[in-house]
């Protein structure tokens, strides 16, 4: 062997292993991002879980309030039929929307807020409120890992090749990133 | 840290001079990036406010240490003067994040975080907690166990209080599997232990490195070192790969040692890690860290 194809040789079996490590870095990062998108949805599933109890207890006192109840339920039922991630997110926001007017209304009704139980929704309201945005701060924080590899030089050459994209960032409703407090 | 910057060659030295020591610090950046808040943790209890005094801190300790004996979940209590600009929910999960407070298969853990200027707490639960310390559960600790003792300026008191309900909840769920005390912070000292032999190792063989002045001793270890890994994995093409890797690597490190090396001389200045100076090592605390647990913002927040 030549010494010209020592080199080309060394040369294509750096640039192989490099292809290998870049290519699977890629698989994990998406992998992450889509195993922390679960768990975003496992914590709106805590908030929906929450809501038939809160609206149940709200509508006992503050019947005539039907509007919020029906943007709530319509809502719900877009996120349930949602399939890609920007429709869910989109159908969260307005879940959160409608939850926030919720909140808004129930400030009239002393008797409600002073009741023990619905009390322990609003705790519990306030902890799901909490996790999606720690949950939501976090799948954010591993999309801008894959998003940063997949533009960086020389990460966005693989990306190209192996079609790795760019995951869109979680906008959260104006106002959501803090939970909506709870004042007794 | 290790007399770094003390060192009087490390001031009056040119910037290309530098870039050895710099290099040198990237590899203590993971003893060091365990804080990114600025908090670094001295036990369960950390009153960075200064409320507490020395036997209250001591009893609050013991009863910790306790209830992680036995039963491996840990509390960690941290007390600071204000929120640096932040929202109390968000200061509890960064430091959850930064501590990992709880064992790290099963995220037992919990953190009491007070914070004085805003006088705002709050107790974060780690995932593995959530189903016995429910937001709602903390919700009533916090409202009736401890807010009403801070309010009359009793913050051992309410800290106390708080704890003892905070532990009932916890034990009412988590058994453990296996008698574990003491096993997490044992894991640690070993891996503290080998990242030191590896750090020392890593500087002595530069120092030798660079005096030989020859080129291709670095290839040399950097083959020996692919060799044994080769070995440990037991896997040929793992072995070459790390060939394929650790020998250029090597020559490259040792083609820049030599180069500092002979540089260092020709102005009469060998570089500290070459010069055989001994630092100070790292403080010695009975203290294991934490387990490696995280949370995900489960818990309940008040203000007194």
């Amino acid at each position: 062997m030549s010494k010209t194809t020592k080199i080309i040789l060394a040369v294509g079996a750096v640039l192989v292993l490099w292809v290998w490590f870049s290519y699977n870095g890629f698989i994990g990062l998406n992998e992450s991002a889509d195993n922390q998108w679960a768990q975003v949805e496992t914590q709106y599933q805590r908030r929906f879980d929450l809501i038939p109890n809160l609206v149940a207890t709200v509508q006992g006192i503050a019947n005539q309030e039907r509007q919020v109840f029906t943007a709530l339920a319509e809502a719900r039922t877009r996120y349930a039929g949602a399939r890609t991630v920007e429709d869910k997110v989109k159908a969260a926001n307005q879940v959160e929307t409608a939850l926030a007017r919720l909140l808004v209304i129930v400030e009239n009704y002393p008797q409600l807020r002073s009741a023990e139980s619905f009390q322990q929704l609003m705790v519990q309201l306030e902890g799901a409120e909490n996790r999606i945005s720690v949950e939501r701060g976090r799948f954010n924080d591993q999309v801008k890992e894959l998003n940063v590899k997949v533009k960086k030089f020389p990460g966005n050459l693989i990306a190209s090749l192996f079609g790795f994209k760019e995951r869109t960032y979680f906008q959260a409703a104006a106002g959501a990133e803090t939970p909506p407090p709870v004042n007794f | 840290m290790f007399g770094l910057a003390s060192n009087p060659l490390y001031h009056h030295s040119k910037p290309l001079f530098n870039k050895l020591p710099i290099v040198f610090s990237v590899f203590l950046l993971p003893l060091i990036a365990a804080a990114h808040l600025g908090l670094t943790p001295g036990g369960f209890v950390n009153d960075y406010a200064g409320i507490l005094t020395a036997e209250q801190k001591q009893m609050l300790e013991a009863k910790l240490t306790q209830f992680e004996k036995e039963t491996g979940s840990e509390i960690a209590v941290a007390i600071i003067p204000d929120l640096q600009g932040s929202t109390i929910e968000k200061f509890a999960v960064e430091l959850f994040e930064d501590w990992k407070i709880g064992q790290a298969d099963k995220d037992n853990g919990v953190l009491l975080l007070v914070a004085i200027a805003e006088r705002k707490l709050r107790i974060e639960v780690g995932y593995g907690l959530e189903g016995a310390l429910t937001d709602a559960q903390s919700f009533w600790i916090i409202k009736n166990s401890i807010t009403p003792r801070f309010k009359e300026g009793d913050y051992y008191q309410g800290i106390n209080g708080g704890l003892d309900k905070i532990i009932a909840a916890a034990k009412g769920e988590y058994v453990p599997a296996e008698p574990t005390a003491g096993r997490i912070a044992g894991l640690y000292e070993t891996l503290g232990f080998f990242v030191w032999v590896f750090f020392f190792l890593f500087i002595y063989i530069g120092s030798l490195l660079a005096r030989s002045k020859s080129w291709w001793g670095g290839g040399v270890v950097g083959g020996i070192l692919a060799a044994l890994l080769g070995l440990i994995v037991g896997f040929v093409y793992a072995g070459l790969i790390a060939l394929a890797v650790l020998v250029p690597l090597g020559l490259l490190f040792d083609f820049l040692v030599s180069r500092s090396y002979i540089r260092g001389v020709a102005r009469g200045r060998v570089p500290w890690w070459i010069g055989g100076r001994g630092w100070g090592g790292g403080s010695g605390s009975s203290f294991g860290g934490f387990g490696g647990g995280s949370s995900g913002g489960g818990g309940s927040s008040g203000s007194w």
